[in-house]
């Protein structure tokens, strides 16, 4: 990457994260943001959007996307397969399991029933859904990975299709205790599910920065040893890659990437597949500078993204996660018609 | 055999079984620095298992040694600063350029934080010269002809920096200019740069003109090593591929000619060959 690209991505993102904090319900003006950042805010109310809604949602905006963008490109590299994308190996699904066991476990119903579950009602669900999401998620990606290894052996193009009939177990899991539950309670994981940052606070950026900047710190180390699995297992091992412990350590990382910003954002699809493609025709395809471009694109792209689904309808937002299937599932047919033409 | 000096590559009765069928059985050599060895043999005598076992990509029992160490105990980044395998790779998915392809051979030089240096950038544009691809750095590898993408793998050898080059049938699917290309790069490097070189290849009469030694297999057993003079007789290649067969010397350039003959033809007609070479 040259540094005038470099330069053009990072202006790019700070101009996205600025330009982000104008459009909501609420107009705040430029220099009401100057003065905010400043020295004061001009009324409480000001301050209360600025620091409390819409700079962490920017923020949380930002690491969502740069996240899922880094672990999809990753992920396609390591496994050779453009079409890798973390939601493919069952992220959502097990988060989903995970959300739906948390409202059954923790809506108080079952707390007359032993001591465990009076225990777990009194754990605030504000906690406890993001929790239980994580594990949900964590727990699906490893059972991918498990069940392809014993059905197929090494042949790591059936990953993803293990991943897909994973994630429709789980969905019918959580659709069946989602059924058995009270509509309230069920609500409000159909919501969470079509993925939103409209509940982001502070807090979840403290949660996220450090997941999402090792993650990515780690992976773009790697990031040439990553290249060497675009040879192929075997030309990989002959250039001293141990090709096995590399793919699981990429694996649990985009595992955690993903879960976590799952967990709090629920499911923001295709986002993993899309910006990758993009910015390899940008950067090209080696694995470093596709991480950078990736954190950049991939961060700037879900701010805007969620702009659109502040302003689109007026007085009401839409979930995120409609927008980006909305958009990658077109791109997601266009891209395979390209390489069929290929 | 001229093998007093000391071995760099030495194979001591090494055997390989695949779930108890028996796929090489006591096959032993020895090679100096700088010699370019060829492995021959009919489809399936075992050619492919015996170069994953001399690159340690299979377990050989400790019966592989490299500078006297057996392979297979070196850590996998030791021996990939030791042992180049040139592989064909067709996957194409992700289109990297040549450079990127040859840069990869610097890998089992670096640690995780180390910075491409100078001389390592030296040492990419030497290969790529040496090969001939100076003026295609920059194209992608998908667009170069195979023998071009036969030279890269080379040039990422190079780069590598390895005292061992192995590869599995290098001028598969290349045509005549190329293969007499490649064959002939490949000798240069091992004289000049002391690389002892280890292939296999189908066409005995390329075998004889490029290489010093000759490993000649059937059916997972060693039938001969040596000169190409020592390996190459009549008798033996007709027995190991079952097809008649005429052997001379060219009195041009006093090189082995090798010539098979369909079955069908008349054995005396064959026989008529002049300076036929007997056993």
């Amino acid at each position: 990457m040259t540094k005038s690209k470099f330069a053009i991505l990072v202006s790019f993102s700070v101009l996205s994260i600025f330009c982000g904090m104008f459009f909501g319900a609420a107009q705040l003006d430029l220099a009401g943001i100057f003065q905010c950042i400043s020295h004061d805010c001009a009324s409480n109310v000001d301050e209360a959007i600025f620091w409390q809604v819409r700079l962490p949602r920017v923020l949380v905006g930002f690491l969502v996307g740069a996240g899922l963008a880094v672990a999809g490109a990753t992920l396609q590299n390591v496994y050779r397969n453009p079409l890798a994308d973390p939601y493919l190996f069952g992220v959502v699904s097990g988060a989903g399991l995970g959300a739906s066991i948390a409202t059954l476990l923790f809506n108080g119903s079952l707390a007359s029933q032993s001591s465990l579950f009076a225990y777990l009602a009194q754990i605030p669900f504000s906690y406890a859904l993001p929790l239980s999401a994580f594990l949900g998620a964590f727990f699906s990606v490893i059972l991918v990975q498990i069940l392809s290894k014993r059905l197929f052996g090494e042949r790591t193009e059936f990953l993803l299709l293990a991943g897909v009939a994973v994630s429709f177990m789980l969905s019918a899991l959580s659709h069946f205790l989602l059924f058995m539950a009270e509509p309230f309670a069920a609500n409000k994981v159909i919501f969470w599910l079509l993925g939103s940052l409209a509940s982001a606070q502070m807090w979840f950026v403290w949660i996220m920065l450090p997941v999402v900047t090792i993650g990515v710190i780690v992976l773009w180390l790697y990031g040439r040893h990553i290249d060497a699995m675009l040879l192929g297992d075997e030309n990989a091992q002959t250039l001293g890659i141990k090709v096995d412990s590399l793919r699981l350590l990429v694996l649990m990382i985009c595992a955690a990437l993903t879960s976590c910003i799952v967990a709090y954002c629920g499911g923001i699809g295709f986002v993993g597949l899309m910006i990758p493609h993009i910015v390899r025709g940008w950067f090209g395809v080696t694995s470093r500078s596709l991480i950078i471009g990736c954190v950049f694109v991939g961060g700037s792209f879900l701010i805007w993204i969620d702009v659109v689904a502040r302003v689109i309808i007026e007085n009401q937002e839409i979930p995120i996660g409609i927008i980006t299937s909305a958009i990658g599932s077109i791109f997601f047919l266009f891209t395979l018609q390209q390489s069929r033409g290929r | 055999m001229g093998m007093t000096g000391k071995a760099m590559l030495k194979l001591s009765n090494l055997s390989y079984q695949i779930a108890g069928t028996t796929i090489l059985s006591d096959i032993h050599f020895q090679a100096d620095t700088g010699s370019v060895i060829g492995i021959l043999g009919p489809n399936g005598a075992g050619k492919t298992t015996l170069l994953k076992l001399i690159s340690g990509q299979l377990s050989s029992q400790q019966q592989v040694f490299w500078r006297s160490n057996a392979i297979e105990n070196l850590p996998a980044i030791a021996r990939a600063q030791q042992i180049a395998v040139v592989n064909q790779f067709n996957s194409r998915v992700f289109n990297l350029n040549l450079e990127q392809i040859v840069s990869m051979g610097l890998l089992p030089h670096q640690t995780l934080f180390s910075k491409v240096s100078i001389a390592q950038k030296d040492v990419i544009s030497t290969a790529l010269e040496q090969v001939g691809l100076s003026a295609k750095a920059k194209q992608p590898f998908h667009s170069l002809s195979g023998g071009e993408q036969q030279r890269a793998q080379i040039a990422r050898a190079l780069v590598q920096t390895a005292g061992l080059f192995v590869l599995d049938e290098p001028i598969n699917h290349l045509d005549v200019y190329y293969e007499h290309q490649i064959l002939s790069l490949l000798r240069k490097i091992a004289k000049q740069q002391n690389v002892t070189i280890v292939m296999s290849l189908h066409d005995l009469n390329h075998a004889a003109e490029y290489c010093d030694q000759l490993c000649l297999l059937a059916e997972g057993k060693l039938m001969s090593f040596g000169s190409p003079q020592e390996v190459l007789t009549q008798t033996r290649l007709q027995q190991v591929y079952k097809t008649p067969c005429d052997v001379v010397i060219k009195p041009s350039t006093h090189k082995i000619r090798i010539e098979f003959y369909p079955p069908n033809i008349e054995q005396a007609d064959v026989a008529n060959g002049r300076n036929v070479i007997n056993d």
